[in-house]
């Protein structure tokens, strides 16, 4: 293939970058400019509501400037403006003010409660009026968001708003899996964050302090997020943080919270616990099998005991009883970790041993204030979560400073926050480290019979000696890693200027950077103590450093002529991104203390050292541009209409369209609907659009060549320690790559009903992404290089999401709730299913199947258990078939059970999932609740492979023995016992369990002490429980699953992988006090 | 209204210039981000450098398992496929472990667990291929573009190494699946029909006849691991033994015997070692070249395929007890006290009775070859100490031996220092075809011919050489190989006795397959053997449901649910995965063989 690109000249190429960037901002100022006008007068005043009472924080802004300020406490601003001036109040909740100044000095104002058509909202680089909204826009409820116990707040959204699921793990700090109206790709299908209007897709965003955020705005189709047109396909979460608070002196807030933190559910309530009722299970497994019951560790089979010792090295060993067992030992001769004496358990509870309650804390400070020309945010956050595992832990402090300033018709600030984080503790207890390796699957490995730690007391035990289990001491496997520690350190924020031109006419200019370090440093240590035993020791650390930067410019021309007001905006952006990574191991250090653990020659085993680096870059370049109209608050429409380019396309396909349109009728308005008793505010919306996705690995347009020690050199010289080069293709490019683009129709309405006493909006969409880029499958026969990435396929996501409020005098309550079903429309046209990612020591359980919805489980339909002999005889040829084990449907009907009678046995996505939110106020008490359900998924609970198919000698449920199959309990729950049943555990429906769970996430009480308290007077004092309750038919640990992480050639392949429960952190129980008091 | 004028020019003039430095600039932004990092492209590669590293990549994949495979079902000695799938060995480890392996040594090859195991061996076997036909094409590309880079001769000996390497893939596949397609360096449609194995044969052949044509007589650049035109007239031989073309067999064989720099090493210790002293020695004529302690972080290029197959803990290997020989495997080494000669040929209807009891101590003469092939209970290992049964990890599921032909001499350093378990891997090379294998297929073609005195001779050869040394104590590594009736061997009594000449040939080829199973045992050529000999059915039926006075569905219960072999098994099973992938317009291009 020919080399598309050159870049021989790259100094001057990147002055030229930055040049273009300049060039464009200038244009914009150049190809526009206008005069000012002047005269102004200080002018005061008090904001009240409808009873009278003062309201703080209400924004006054000098209309045609940037001029704005805020009132204090008292509901009282100050602000210079121009005589015959026109003043602006906003404020959230209220409906917007308009006072012609008219020469007064004084201008008080009395503010009514908005209805829902009435909020202003933050979407699309600007600030709109919901009611100019035409796409489906919904405001997640920080109140609610804020009352629940994580790093990042976006794990709240699943639960407040409508059409979003957020997957997370019961992890500290974990990441966490927000979907947007299902699935639009094979992979990458995170939405793209907005935070002050600085794009970033970041699966975490713990670089943002839940606090400092005020609102958050999800823009769920195409014609509200095509303004972002490219990256929104997955749809757009808007973060705006708080950026100013009341006029005058600084007013400072401390929220401090602090809690316990405990797993909803315990492994110690499924499995067992006690090494004697473990050997039962295992002894009927050999009896049933006809099998002789081993006698080397319970000795005799008519009086099973618990040994003394399950291993001891030969030079220790004393006695030993007729079975072969150890009886007595020369403790002298133990000696770490040559000659090892390890002590038998009567049953050691490994759940209890591994996770326990732990603190969580979360202290805020914030400092806001400002004058007349500036305003401020300061705060100041430390959180600290500790994992219910052993050595978990999650610790961050985050400063944040925003400052605006208005000089004239100049306005300028910056919003920036500096983040470190901190996470510690090993692989295995991060929220998508699963499977056997995790600290959850070593907890299931490991039998009872296996203590905690050997006769030293000091140095942990192990499983050698028992037969069968390959896996570690989950105790110490968390203790070798608890200096492991994942760090990121993460400068995000922006600057900006703007320039009011005319009254109608704005510039705005703002730079928005991510500067992230992410590096992990980790250690392997010996396990002498195992039956698969590992006897060096090694570290390894990596370093990955990124700068991203965004710089928009847009103009925004606003006008309103009689009835009729138009809202235009133009825009432009650059985006940019540069990483690179640098990795290192080395092996054998002669001194593991944590300050020898680097990779230096001398510290360790020169020869096992190994480094390498590697990097991406990738750019986006975009011009946009949108027109709102709107007709008498009637008829309101809007057409965006936006081009990208990106790097990660091919050359001649690098920039794609995406349009957008959006109408509005605000019907409520017409004079049939006037003062109607129902409907007191009804708008219909329709909105058509479309987005593009363009995230797949950067330089894919081009074939690469690469090799790799273990993979293409080799020892030509027969020398056996050294090795020659070689080199392979690595992947296959493609230089036609162009943009995946999703249509997405969107019918929706927004109503007030019974005069204000419900709040509703319902939106039913379809979204359909085409041009899928994926890297389907090449035959091998064309080699293992990564195949080209193509623009092939077919998804679709149909559904409806809605949302119902009620505000009482005391009391609200709010349900939302959606639907989606995603289908697979076609593949490649050719290929009509490939398997997910997946793979477990029972193989692949998903599948991606035209006509299915993405990830499907895939395998054999369990017909309950062969009854008899004859019952055997009569089904289909089934390999291994017998009374007692799991029988499988024919489904070809062709009298034999092999591949081809594998089909869809259950999708794990969402029917119908809920939230309901309630909140009661009397007095000074304060109460609220939210409960989030899940409803018609399903879960493939691969763990059944170990804790009812025993694979490796795992420990077992508590009920297999009792729920077994026998020829005297024909309706079982689990297959006949059976050491030599090989066959009943393949996949297939018996694994399929419902997935729906009620849960409640919240509650809360609070109670304001009166301001005329003696101390902290005004100060809220609250105690909340979360995870308190769930309703689940769920039989393993949690049904709340987040699904694995897997990485494909073209990327993120997770959502082919949802709902497999391969042992996954449990979600957290937390009980919290708090306190927010200002001063 | 002129400075109007004026100011309105200028701005004109700079909007013009600034549109123009961004339409250049911002053309010129994304480009450049396009530039992928870190990796080389076509360019970088089209010299001699790129030439010999994309040879060097395509002998890499001898071993089957790379980094990149991800997989235990592909290792360069086949022990899956050949010695599991046959009579040598079981599975052992935990019965649940691996599962595609229980459905491949249960005759089970059509089913999906199966089809992962052989979709690997699929895979990396054409990926030999598309590396060889890499080189190729990228070789004509230099030679074209820059004919100073090689000389004639030498391109044409760089050719000859792909095009024979193109052909040992392509053998390894027919020896998988028989009917398989063939790809050379012109090939762009990926997704080719398989031909019939007949034309297969015939496609080898004429790849191997070019390479013998231009390969040198020894290793060009006197680099051992290279292939030599030695090398391929003994793999023509091989090939034309597998396609039955006797006499042709024992022309090209008899060239290789006579002027061909190939011997037998003189003590059978030597051939699976890992001292370097004794790597590539006179028997070497083709195999993987291991390394350790090569710089690669994980021991990827030791006898990486290879690894699970050590005894486990509490061993010094520590995992993961695969690969056990068989009973029946142990037992076809017994002899026959008076004569030396197999006992299975001497005694047929017994020599097979004995159980799990074969242990030091039990002085049942033995071939030595036993104690080089199997790690037995008491008897040394090597240079490790005696072997232990307790080093097994689940004698009740894969009985109570573990293989010894694989396992490095402490005493080699050859063990790597990194990777998961480093212990369990070493330089040790991994033959794919030595001397002896080569001295019995041309016996068996001298017996298809009519030759009887000189296969017997050959057969007596291999017998003498093995006949020479036996496990010693191995308390250093002069104790390790000693004369076999040292009266330091304690646990055994060694014998081997020469055959006189073969009366016909049915006795004569009795005695070659019987001599070719003790000399390559373990070595994953068992199945393949069987299926040249075309005795797959009745000896897998014998060895699973009874055989010499023995039954190895009664020795290990699971093999109860073996599939008994019919003539479906003559191939393997294509991968499903690879059939579906082949489609075009709907079409498999991938046909299944007969009966899957």
């Amino acid at each position: 293939m020919e080399r598309v690109l050159v870049g021989k000249h790259s100094r001057l190429n990147s002055g030229l970058r930055w040049l273009c960037s300049a060039a464009i901002s200038l244009l914009f100022a150049l190809a526009f400019a206008g005069t000012a006008f002047g005269q102004d007068v200080p002018i005061t005043g008090t904001v009240v509501n409808a009873a009278g009472a003062p309201i703080p924080g209400v924004t006054v802004r000098v209309e045609g400037t940037d001029a704005r300020t805020n009132t204090d406490a008292n509901g009282v601003y100050r602000i210079v403006a121009p005589a015959t001036g026109t003043l602006t109040f906003a404020h959230v909740g209220s409906k917007p003010q308009i006072q012609a100044i008219g020469g007064r000095r004084t201008v008080d104002v009395t503010m009514t409660n908005v209805t829902y058509l009435e909020e202003v909202v933050v979407t699309a680089y600007t600030e709109q009026r919901r009611a100019d909204i035409t796409g489906a826009v919904s405001s997640a409820d920080m109140d609610q968001a804020k009352r629940q116990t994580n790093a990042s707040v976006v794990k709240a959204l699943d639960a407040t708003v409508p059409g979003v699921t957020v997957q997370t793990s019961g992890s500290p700090g974990a990441r966490s899996t927000v979907r947007i109206r299902g699935i639009s790709s094979f992979q990458n299908n995170d939405p793209l964050y907005i935070v002050d209007g600085t794009p970033v897709q970041d699966s975490y965003v713990n670089f943002l302090n839940p606090e400092d955020i005020q609102s958050i705005q999800v823009l769920k189709d195409a014609s509200a997020a095509s303004i972002y047109g490219s990256r929104a396909s997955n749809g757009v979460i808007v973060i705006e943080t708080t950026k100013n608070g009341p006029v005058g002196p600084p007013r400072a807030t401390l929220r401090v919270r602090t809690g316990v933190s405990s797993p909803t559910k315990g492994l110690d309530d499924i499995l067992l616990t006690n090494s004697l009722d473990y050997w039962r299970v295992q002894e009927q497994r050999y009896i049933n099998a006809g099998q002789p019951v081993p006698t080397n560790v319970y000795g005799d089979p008519n009086n099973p005991t618990v040994p003394n010792y399950t291993y001891a090295d030969a030079p220790a060993i004393l006695t030993k009883d007729a079975f072969g067992r150890i009886v007595t030992v020369d403790p002298s001769k133990y000696s770490y970790p040559n000659t090892l004496i390890e002590p038998a358990s009567q049953g050691t509870n490994w759940w209890k041993t591994v996770f326990s309650s732990a603190p969580v804390s979360d202290y805020n400070l914030d400092v806001r204030g400002g004058g007349d020309a500036n305003a401020y945010a300061v705060s100041f956050n430390y959180f600290d979560q500790q994992g219910t595992a052993a050595w978990n832990d999650y610790r961050r402090g985050s400063v944040r400073v925003n400052t605006s300033f208005n000089r004239s018709k100049l306005n300028f600030g910056e919003n920036i926050a500096l983040t470190v984080d901190r996470h510690y503790g090993g692989t295995g207890t991060f929220d998508d480290a699963s499977g056997e390796n995790g600290v959850l699957g070593k907890d299931i490995l490991i039998q009872p019979i296996v203590s905690v730690y050997d006769i030293s007391g000091v140095n942990f035990a192990g499983a050698k000696g028992v037969p069968g289990v390959n896996s570690s001491n989950p105790l110490k496997n968390a203790w070798d890693a608890k200096d492991n520690i994942n760090k990121n350190n993460q400068v995000f924020g922006n600057v900006f200027g703007g320039y009011d031109v005319t009254p109608q006419f704005g510039l705005k200019s703002r730079l928005g950077f991510n500067l992230q370090e992410l590096s992990f440093a980790g250690f392997s240590a010996p396990t002498p103590q195992n039956n698969e035993a590992q006897l060096g020791n090694g570290i390894n650390e990596n370093n990955s450093n990124t700068v991203d930067w965004t710089w928009s410019n847009t103009a925004r021309y606003l006008k309103t002529i009689s009835k009729a007001s138009v809202d235009l905006l133009v825009g432009q952006e650059a985006n940019s991104t540069v990483n690179r990574y640098l990795q290192g191991s080395i092996n054998n250090l002669l001194n593991t203390g944590l300050d020898s653990r680097y990779i230096q020659d001398a510290l360790a085993d020169p020869t096992t050292k190994n480094v390498f680096s590697s990097g991406y870059r990738t750019a986006l370049m975009s011009f946009f541009g949108k027109a709102g109209l709107n007709f008498a608050d009637k008829y309101v429409a809007s057409f965006t209409l936006r081009k990208d380019g990106s790097s990660n396309l091919g050359p001649d396909h690098r920039w794609g369209t995406f349009p957008a349109v959006g109408l509005g009728w605000r019907i409520s308005n017409e004079g049939f609907l006037q003062n109607n008793r129902i409907f007191s505010d009804v708008m219909l919306r329709y909105g058509w659009g479309r987005t593009g996705n363009q995230n797949i690995p950067a330089g894919r347009i081009v074939s690469q060549f690469g090799g790799d020690r273990g993979d293409t050199f080799y020892d030509i010289t027969g020398s056996n320690t050294t090795i020659q080069p070689g080199f392979r293709q690595a992947s296959l490019g493609n230089p036609n790559l162009k943009w995946e683009s999703n249509k997405s129709t969107n019918v929706g309405a927004d109503m007030t009903l019974f005069n204000g006493m419900f709040n509703v909006v319902l939106d039913v969409f379809n979204r359909t992404t085409d041009d899928l880029l994926y890297d389907p499958r090449t035959p091998a026969t064309a080699g293992i290089a990564s195949p080209p990435i193509v623009n092939i396929g077919k998804m679709q996501n149909k559904g409806f999401d809605f949302s119902v409020g009620h505000a009482g005098s005391w009391w609200n309550a709010s349900l939302n709730g959606s639907h989606y079903n995603n289908k697979i429309v076609s593949i490649d046209g050719v290929q009509t299913s490939f398997f997910g990612p997946i793979g477990t020591r029972i193989g692949n359980s998903t599948i991606n199947q035209v006509g299915q919805p993405i990830g499907s489980f895939y395998g054999f339909i369990a017909d309950g258990f062969f009854r008899d002999a004859a019952d055997v005889a009569a089904h289909a040829t089934q390999d291994g078939a017998a009374p007692g084990r799991i029988k499988f449907r024919d489904v070809n009907g062709d009298g034999v059970i092999n591949s081809d009678d594998q089909t869809i046995i259950g999708s794990p996505h969402p029917k119908f999932t809920m939230g309901i939110d309630l909140g009661a106020h009397r007095g000074q008490w304060d109460a609220s609740a939210t409960i989030f359900g899940t409803y018609g998924n399903k879960i493939f609970e691969n763990q059944m492979d170990f804790y009812v198919f025993q694979d490796f000698s795992s420990n077992v449920r508590k009920d297999l023995l009792a729920n077994s199959w026998t020829p005297q309990n024909l309706n079982a729950k689990y297959p006949r016992l059976d050491i030599t049943d090989k066959y009943s555990g393949v996949i297939s429906s018996f694994y399929v369990k419902d997935g729906a769970y009620t849960r409640l996430r919240n509650l809360q009480v609070g109670y304001t002490l009166p301001s005329g308290a003696r101390y902290l007077p005004g100060a809220r004092v609250y105690v909340q429980g979360e995870n308190i309750f769930t309703h689940t038919n769920y039989d393993g640990l949690d049904p709340a699953i987040p699904a694995g992480n897997f990485t494909g050639a073209a990327g993120d392949t997770r959502d082919q992988a949802m709902g497999v429960d391969v042992g996954v952190y449990p979600t957290n129980r937390i009980f919290s006090i708090g306190i927010v008091t200002s001063f | 209204m002129a400075t109007v004028s004026k100011k309105s020019l200028l701005r004109g003039m700079a909007v013009t210039i600034l549109a123009t430095v961004v339409l250049y600039g911002c053309k010129d932004f994304l480009s450049t981000a396009a530039e992928p990092q870190g990796t080389l492209d076509q360019t970088t590669l089209a010299n001699r450098t790129g030439v010999e590293g994309s040879l060097i990549a395509a002998y890499r994949t001898l071993d089957c398992t790379d980094a990149t495979s991800g997989n235990w079902g592909c290792a360069a000695s086949n022990w899956v496929f050949g010695s599991v799938a046959a009579d040598d060995s079981y599975k052992g480890s935990d019965g649940l472990d691996q599962p595609p392996i229980n459905d491949i040594e249960g005759y089970h090859w059509g089913t999906p667990s199966a089809g992962t195991y052989l979709n690997v061996k699929w895979q990396i076997t054409y990926e030999g291929v598309v590396r060889a036909n890499s080189t190729l094409r990228l070789l004509k590309q230099v030679v074209a573009s820059n004919p100073t880079e090689y000389s004639q001769t030498e391109a044409a000996q760089v050719a000859g190494e792909a095009i024979f390497l193109r052909a040992h893939y392509h053998f390894e596949a027919y020896r998988m699946w028989g009917n398989v397609p063939y790809y050379r360096e012109d090939d762009v449609d990926f997704r080719k029909p398989n031909i019939d194995s007949a034309a297969v044969i015939t496609e080898i052949l004429k790849d191997l006849d070019s390479a013998i044509k231009v390969l040198p007589t020894s290793p060009r650049n006197g680099q051992k691991g290279r292939a030599s035109q030695w090398t391929a007239k003994a793999y023509k031989g091989r090939v034309l033994t597998y396609a039955h073309q006797w006499a042709a067999a024992v022309t090209v064989f008899k060239d290789v015997v006579q002027n061909g720099p190939y011997a037998l090493e003189t003590s059978f210790d030597r051939v699976w070692s890992a001292y370097q002293d004794a790597t590539n020695g006179p028997e070497t004529i083709w195999a993987y070249q291991a390394s350790s302690k090569d710089g690669e972080p994980n021991a990827a290029n030791a006898n990486y395929g290879e690894r699970l197959n050590f005894p486990y803990s509490p061993s010094h290997f520590a995992c993961c007890g695969f690969d056990p020989p068989s009973q029946n495997l142990v037992n076809q080494f017994k002899v026959d006290p008076v004569s030396g000669l197999p006992l299975s040929i001497t005694a047929p209807a017994t020599w097979n009775s004995d159980n799990n009891a074969f242990v030091a101590g039990n002085m049942t003469p033995v071939d030595p070859r036993l104690d080089w092939t199997v790690g037995r209970d008491g008897v040394p290992f090597k240079d490790w100490g005696p072997y232990s049964v307790a080093w097994v990890r689940d004698p009740v599921n894969g009985g109570p031996y573990m293989p010894k032909k694989i396992i490095h001499e402490q005493g080699s350093g050859a063990e790597a220092t990194v990777g998961w378990q480093p212990q369990q891997q070493s330089s040790i090379n991994i033959h794919l075809f030595r001397y002896a294998d080569l001295l019995l297929m041309l016996a068996e073609a001298e017996v298809e011919t009519g030759d009887l005195a000189g296969a017997t001779a050959l057969v007596n050869q291999i017998r003498t050489r093995a006949a020479q040394t036996a496990q010693g104590p191995g308390t250093d590594r002069a104790s390790m190989a000693i004369p076999i009736n040292d009266p330091r061997i304690t646990w055994a009594v060694y014998k081997v006795g020469l055959y006189p000449v073969f009366a016909d040939a049915a006795t004569g080829r009795t005695a070659v397959q019987t001599e070719r199973r003790l000399e390559l045992a373990m070595e994953g050529q068992r199945l393949f053997d069987l299926r040249r000999y075309g005795t797959f059915i009745p000896v897998i039926t014998g060895y699973l449901r009874g055989e010499g006075g023995g039954r190895e569905d009664a020795r290990r219960a699971y093999k109860l649910t073996a599939e008994l072999p019919t003539a479906r098994h003559r191939w393997y099973a294509i991968p499903d995965d690879q059939i579906q992938l082949s489609k075009v317009g709907g079409q498999d291009m991938l046909k299944q063989n007969t009966g899957w």
